[in-house]
């Protein structure tokens, strides 16, 4: 099966420890490793504003990983920890590989779609300009 | 038509009188009710709807840019912001790009306001939502 990519991000009590975080993100890590996942990226956001109040709090230390698992046992295992782990007050995981992938294919058309395009613009433009003027074609075709 | 004439004149000479018994019936049918079809319907449609047609579509057409003209108002087209971004994917995790299609109460916004195009606000009320499962955006604003 091919590799999946999840986000993961969390949400710790805006008053924990940094250390509290980095022990949180470490045993995430070890229990992603051990079971046979990889851990991409690991982004602290820092304290941030939450758009609405958890547990009663209006901000939150954010942290986002990044995370590529051939399935999707991990995922389960991390948010089990994540609901364990004290200082998490919410986190998220989302499957991106599908998005990215259409991303990917979005971009690859339309750079194609790029590359084609100089000889698809160039017959509709001589026939604009070459009514105008002789002179005044090259002008003309710039700007169409 | 060209096909079903060309069949027709190897037909005769090779069978005389029964293929072109079966033959000529249904060539005939064909080509008369289809040549009478053809030259039917177009006479009398193609006058008789260009007639009325430009009569009943020309009033309406002016009279669109007039009722325009006295109100004066001309709206403007709006186009779709991640078209012209050219953005192949909405990332959920930047709520400074989501908000502007939030109404101020949180809900979203619909095409109709905003002009996104329809495959784009798919994707955006999908990271909307993404968004405000972890606190980036809100489900409802607070009071």
């Amino acid at each position: 099966m091919e590799e999946r990519q999840y986000d993961l991000i969390f949400i710790c009590r805006p008053d924990t420890a940094e250390a509290d975080v980095d022990k949180v993100i470490a045993t995430l890590e070890h229990t992603a490793t051990e079971k046979g996942a990889k851990i991409e990226k690991t982004e602290k956001w820092g304290r941030k504003r939450m758009a609405y109040r958890v547990h009663r709090l209006r901000e939150g230390f954010y942290v986002y990983m990044v995370l590529r698992s051939s399935h999707g046992e991990v995922v389960k295992e991390l948010e089990r920890r994540l609901k364990v782990a004290d200082p998490v007050m919410k986190y998220l995981t989302v499957r991106v590989d599908e998005e990215l992938k259409r991303q990917d294919k979005l971009k690859r058309h339309r750079e194609k779609r790029a590359a084609r395009r100089p000889r698809k613009t160039v017959p509709s433009a001589v026939p604009s300009a070459a009514p105008a003027a002789a002179g005044g074609s090259e002008p003309a075709a710039a700007a169409s | 038509m060209a096909d079903e004439q060309a069949p027709r004149p190897p037909a005769p000479p090779a069978a005389p009188s029964a293929p072109s018994a079966h033959t000529g019936p249904p060539s005939g049918g064909y080509s008369g009710s289809s040549s009478g079809g053809h030259s039917g319907p177009p006479g009398r449609f193609g006058p008789g709807g260009g007639g009325p047609r430009p009569q009943g579509g020309r009033p309406s057409g002016p009279g669109g840019p007039a009722k325009r003209g006295k109100r004066n108002f001309v709206r403007k087209k709006k186009v779709c912001r991640f078209c012209v971004d050219k953005s192949d994917y909405i990332d959920y995790k930047r709520a400074e790009i989501l908000a502007p299609f939030l109404q101020e109460r949180g809900k979203i916004l619909p095409r109709r306001m905003t002009g996104t195009c329809a495959r784009h606000q798919r994707w955006l009320t999908v990271a909307i939502k993404r968004a405000q499962n972890i606190a980036l955006l809100p489900f409802a604003a607070e009071l």
